[in-house]
């Protein structure tokens, strides 16, 4: 399912495209974007998703699940105040699609740990593809209150990171 | 000032064996007489053998191997890289240089360049051995207007950018292994390392960083390296102008680099496979979960490793340790 940066992420990118109309489909939900004299309408359409499980002994049993994606009108503060238990109000995501490095080599310390301080051009990981090395900076001033992912983990393109409590 | 000392090389080097007039010099570059007798002891500090003779004036008899900002700009024909030379005859790193210029603004298109590096670095800040004068030690600073995740291509164009190089100019057969290490039969000869500062949808800055063997003999060599290392002057027998091999590969890139901008990937993809190393062979490929052997099909449209197991669908890869040189079925 879709998360709201995620969705955020995806309107500026239309955005600054050429695409007029966007859709996309998983599991049942589907978002579309429409744009229109520079007007976006984002629509997004919750539908009941059907999945049948069919157990050797067992009489077969339909599961109605309903699936909802935050709509777009929602703010981020909104969102995690519905969804976490740790305080935060920042994530930290990835750039791109590579390896996660918490690192400098694999004998240096970490960049940052639970708990750490951290500043605007506090470097807190890099994410490698195919050599290049990028310099994730935490973008806002806080606390490192969760890490998400682990050293050597293979990351997706906006995957969250770090979560962040700013101050 | 920079460019009032190239247009004095340019002045006293189309002038060739013929002596020209400090009056002249300070009439056509606009300067005090004392003004070109000072650039002209920078020159000769650069390893330029300049020859003054009174009532005749000056002439240059010979021009330096020797790196410097002016040497390096000299008969450079770029438009925007190189513009701006950073040299040290001694440095660290010159990635470190590069990211300390970047975040003070240096502009897109700054080189920086040293004779020797302390601590060169690799992947995984894996040292890299840079002696003095032996090789080129070259940083590049880009400003790229592209979207973050499209960046790690920049490392796949400046492979070619190389191979194209050794190929045309060293008359080798250069092979790059994925995704950036150039091989001369088998052995690494150059290694590049990408750095890149960028936000969620904007690059600050790229520092793209090269290290390539020229003028090493076999006994140079670490013994450590040897069997996996070679230089250009092992492959070929001879010893190469490093000077001229920068500006080769400033001129290359920067014909490569404006036409990815344009045009996108697809020209850099059909030339990065033209080079591939075990292109349509089998590799064993290492991740942090699995580890298994596959064939190397090419690269994807965004410069992804293709890799194909026996009886499964494509796979593609951004990053993962691969042995190339393993020996198996």
């Amino acid at each position: 399912m879709l998360k709201v940066q995620e969705i955020r992420e995806i309107i500026k990118l239309i955005d600054q495209s050429s695409i007029s109309e966007f859709t996309y489909e998983t599991n049942g939900t589907t978002v579309s974007m429409k744009k229109n004299n520079g007007n976006n309408t984002v629509q997004t359409q919750v539908q009941p998703v059907i999945s049948m499980e069919q157990q050797s002994n067992d009489t077969p049993k339909t599961e109605v699940q309903e699936q909802t994606v935050p709509s777009t009108s929602e703010t981020p503060e909104k969102k995690t105040e519905l969804e976490s238990k740790t305080e935060y109000d920042y994530e930290i995501v990835s750039p791109m699609v590579g390896t996660l490095y918490t690192a400098a080599s694999p004998e240096s310390d970490p960049y940052v740990s639970k708990g750490s301080a951290v500043e605007k051009d506090t470097v807190v990981c890099i994410v490698e593809a195919m050599k290049l090395f990028n310099e994730i900076e935490a973008e806002v001033s806080g606390e490192i209150v969760e890490i998400l992912a682990e050293d050597g983990e293979l990351v997706e393109y906006g995957q969250p990171l770090f979560r962040v409590k700013s101050r | 000032m920079e460019s009032t000392r190239n247009k004095l090389i340019d002045l006293l080097a189309n002038n060739g064996e013929q002596y020209i007039s400090g009056q002249l010099l300070s009439e056509r570059l606009g300067v005090s007489r004392s003004a070109i007798w000072k650039h002209m002891k920078k020159l000769e500090e650069d390893g330029y053998r300049i020859e003054a003779k009174s009532n005749k004036g000056y002439r240059i008899i010979s021009f330096p191997d020797k790196l410097s900002e002016n040497t390096l700009q000299w008969g450079l024909h770029t438009k925007w890289l190189g513009k701006k030379v950073i040299h040290k005859q001694s440095t660290p790193s010159t990635q470190i240089i590069a990211h300390q210029a970047a975040q003070e603004n240096a502009d897109h298109g700054t080189i920086i360049i040293a004779d020797e590096q302390t601590n060169g670095r690799g992947r995984m800040s894996r040292s890299w051995h840079s002696a003095k004068g032996k090789g080129i030690w070259l940083s590049i600073i880009l400003r790229p207007s592209i979207l973050p995740y499209l960046a790690p291509q920049l490392t796949l164009l400046t492979a070619t950018v190389l191979a194209d190089v050794f190929s045309s100019y060293t008359n080798t057969e250069p092979l790059i292994k994925w995704p950036n290490d150039i091989l001369l039969e088998n052995k690494k000869t150059a290694g590049i390392l990408t750095e890149m500062q960028a936000e969620q949808d904007q690059i600050q800055y790229v520092v793209i960083g090269m290290g390539i063997n020229v003028n090493q003999e076999n006994k140079e060599l670490p013994e450590d390296i040897k069997d996996k290392a070679t230089s250009l002057a092992i492959k070929t027998g001879k010893h190469w102008p490093i000077k001229e091999i920068i500006q080769e590969i400033l001129i290359t890139f920067e014909k490569a680099y404006d036409s990815y901008i344009e045009n996108g990937f697809p020209e850099v993809k059909e030339k990065w496979e033209s080079y591939g190393f075990k292109m349509g062979e089998v590799i064993f490929i290492k991740t942090l979960r699995e580890q298994f052997k596959a064939t190397f099909s090419g690269i994807a449209d965004d410069g992804a490793l293709l890799v194909k197991e026996k009886n499964k669908t494509q796979k593609k890869l951004y990053s993962a340790e691969i042995e190339w040189f393993k020996k198996g079925d």
